[in-house]
C-alpha cells in the first residue's frame, strides 16, 4: 500500500517501496503522468524520486486530506511503466581520483573498474540533491563501494561517481561523498536551456570510455 | 543605477523565488525570511515580485545615482532607519553595517533590482550558481539597474512593532511530524521537542546545523526522497540539519519533522548558539499560523 503523509503544511509525500526497482520507478512515473493528466485542483507541482514523490499543493485552494483522498483514487489503478526511449551515450575520460583506490576496495585492476562500469545501460531514478545531478542504477556488485568516509567540499562539474549500487554525474560544481572514478564533458545543466537538465527519471544512458 | 561600494558578509539579489523547478535539481530559493522581504516591499511600494537585497551578518554599503525610496526591514542594525520608507538622495550612501540581533536584513529600492531574469526569477541560486544578476553574491563595484516593478504608492508608516515577527532566540519553531516518522523510534519527536536544540555556526541558505544536547536520535536509514524548505533531516550521528530556501531538493537522511511555513522566517534569523524548541503542531494549526501573519500583510493564502 502507498503510504501518503505530509512533508509540512504545503506538501504531501507519497512513498510506494523502499527498494532501487525499476518497477517502484515505473509506478511513481505512473503517478506523476496521472496527476497530470488529472490536475487535481490546487496541485502546484510534483518531483519524483526512485520510490517516491512529492506533491506540492497551494494550500488557499486545497488540503492534505482532499490532495491524499484524489491519490487514493489513483492506487492500484494506474499503469506502472518506464518511457521507452534511447539509450544515450555519455563519453567518459576515467581519469577520476578515486580510480586507483576503488581497484583496491574492489580486488581488479583499473582497466577492470572501467569495464564493469562502462559500456552497460542505466536507468536514470532521479534528478536531485543539486541542479541537473543524476542518480542512476544498478552499479554492477563487484564494483560497488560505499561513499567516502568525509565528503570532497568540491566536486567539480562532469564528475562520474560511484557508491553502493548507484554510479551518478556532477552536473554543477558542488560538495559531494562519491568516489570520483572520470569525468565527462557533456554538460548537463543549463540555466538557460529548455528543460533546463539534460536527464529525467526514466532515461537511459550509458559511458563511453574516452581517452 | 546602485553602485556596491562594499560587498557587506554575504548580500545576494533575491525575489519570490522559482518553485516548480525541483524536479531538475532547482532548489524554490527565494527570500530566506520571506515576510520580511515582503513587507519591505510594500512599503517602497513595489509589487510582490520584485527582487530585492538579502544582506547576511554583515550589510553592504551601497551609492545611489539617483534619488531613490528604500526600506530595510529584518535583522537589526543601527545604521539607517528600519521597517519604513526612507528617501534616499542622488549621489549618497546606505550603510547597513552589523546585524544583531536577526542575521538576515532587507533592503527594497522602489521599483525593485532590476537584473535578468533566469528560468523564472531574479534570485541568485547558490547551488546553481546563476540568477541573481552576477551568478554569486555581490562584489564591489557591482552596478545595479533600478526596475519599475511598481505596485502603488510607497507607505507612510513605520510598520508597525506588533505586526512584525521575533528576531531573538530562544526560538518556537512549528513543526508538522514527518514524513519519515516511520524511520524514528517511538516517543522520538516528543523527545525531540523536549530538547533545547543548539543552533550551529553552518548556517546558510540550504540550511542549519544544530545540535541536541543530552539527545541522540537514530534513525534507521532509508532510500533518497524529494525534500522541501523546513524539513528537519536527522544524521546518521544525530544531528539535525533543517533545510532552507536553498535546500538540496533530494536527500537520504530521514525527516522527522518539518517546520510549517509561517515559521520559517524564524530560522533565517536564528544565529549560532542561539536556542530552538520544536513543537509539533497539526495541519490546523499551521494553517491559522500562516493566516495571522498573512492578515498584517493582506496576502492570498
Amino acid at each position: 500500500m502507498w503510504q501518503v503523509a505530509p512533508a509540512g503544511d504545503r506538501a504531501l509525500l507519497v512513498t510506494i517501496g523502499s527498494a532501487i526497482d525499476p518497477a517502484l520507478l515505473g509506478q511513481v512515473l505512473a503517478l506523476d503522468r496521472a496527476l497530470q493528466d488529472r490536475r487535481p485542483q490546487g496541485l502546484l507541482g510534483t518531483v519524483p524520486a526512485y520510490a517516491s514523490l512529492l506533491c506540492r499543493f497551494d494550500a488557499g485552494m486545497t488540503d492534505a486530506a482532499r490532495l491524499e483522498e484524489t491519490i487514493r483514487q489513483l492506487e492500484g489503478t494506474v499503469e506502472a511503466a518506464i518511457p521507452s526511449g534511447p539509450v544515450v551515450d555519455i563519453p567518459t575520460r576515467y581519469d577520476g581520483p578515486d580510480l586507483p583506490e576503488v581497484a583496491l576496495k574492489t580486488n581488479l585492476t583499473p582497466a577492470g573498474v572501467i569495464e564493469q562500469h562502462a559500456g552497460r545501460e542505466y536507468l536514470v531514478y532521479c534528478v536531485g540533491f543539486a541542479p541537473g545531478f543524476v542518480y542512476c542504477g544498478a552499479l554492477p556488485e563487484q564494483i560497488a563501494v560505499p561513499r567516502l568516509a568525509s565528503p570532497r567540499l568540491r566536486v567539480p562539474a562532469g564528475s562520474v561517481g560511484i557508491a553502493s549500487r548507484q554510479t551518478g554525474i556532477y552536473a554543477v560544481e558542488s560538495p559531494g561523498g562519491w568516489n570520483l572514478i572520470g569525468r565527462t564533458a557533456l554538460r548537463l545543466f543549463d540555466p538557460t536551456a529548455e528543460p533546463p537538465a539534460r536527464f529525467r527519471p526514466g532515461d537511459r544512458l550509458r559511458f563511453i570510455p574516452t581517452s | 543605477m546602485i553602485e556596491v561600494a562594499e560587498p557587506g558578509r554575504w548580500t545576494s539579489v533575491q525575489d519570490r523565488g522559482r518553485p516548480g523547478l525541483e524536479r531538475f535539481g532547482i532548489p524554490p530559493g527565494g527570500a530566506a525570511d520571506w515576510f520580511a522581504a515582503r513587507v519591505a516591499n510594500e512599503l517602497v511600494g513595489n509589487q510582490p515580485d520584485a527582487a530585492l537585497l538579502e544582506c547576511t551578518a554583515t550589510g553592504p554599503a551601497l551609492r545611489f545615482d539617483d534619488d531613490a525610496i528604500v526600506a530595510v526591514t529584518g535583522g537589526h542594525i543601527a545604521s539607517a532607519a528600519e521597517w519604513q520608507a526612507v528617501r534616499v538622495a542622488r549621489g549618497s550612501r546606505l550603510t547597513i553595517e552589523m546585524i544583531a540581533p536577526g542575521l538576515r536584513t532587507y533592503i527594497a529600492v522602489r521599483g525593485g533590482i532590476d537584473v535578468p531574469i533566469m528560468l523564472g526569477s531574479r534570485s541568485f541560486c547558490q547551488r546553481g550558481t546563476f540568477g541573481g544578476g552576477f551568478g554569486r553574491p555581490l562584489a564591489a563595484s557591482d552596478r545595479l539597474r533600478i526596475g519599475q516593478i511598481v505596485g502603488h504608492e510607497p507607505v507612510a508608516e513605520v510598520w508597525p512593532p506588533s505586526h512584525r515577527l521575533q528576531l531573538r532566540g530562544p526560538w518556537e519553531v512549528r513543526v508538522i511530524a514527518g514524513p519519515q516518522t516511520d524511520a524514528f523510534a517511538a516517543g522520538a519527536l516528543e523527545r525531540l521537542g523536549a530538547t533545547a536544540c543548539r543552533v550551529t555556526p553552518e548556517i546558510d541558505r540550504m540550511g542549519l546545523r544544530l545540535e541536541t544536547p543530552g539527545l541522540r536520535l537514530q534513525p534507521r536509514e532509508m532510500l533518497t526522497v524529494p525534500m522541501t524548505a523546513g524539513a528537519i533531516q536527522v544524521t546518521p550521528s544525530g544531528e539535525l540539519i533543517v533545510l532552507h530556501v536553498d535546500h538540496q531538493t533530494t536527500g537520504g537522511y530521514p525527516v522527522i519533522a518539518t517546520v510549517i511555513s509561517a515559521d520559517l522566517p524564524l530560522l533565517a534569523q536564528a544565529r549560532p548558539d542561539d536556542t530552538v524548541r520544536f513543537r509539533a503542531v497539526g495541519m490546523d494549526e499551521a494553517v491559522r499560523a500562516w493566516k495571522r501573519i498573512s492578515g498584517w500583510l493582506d496576502l492570498d493564502l
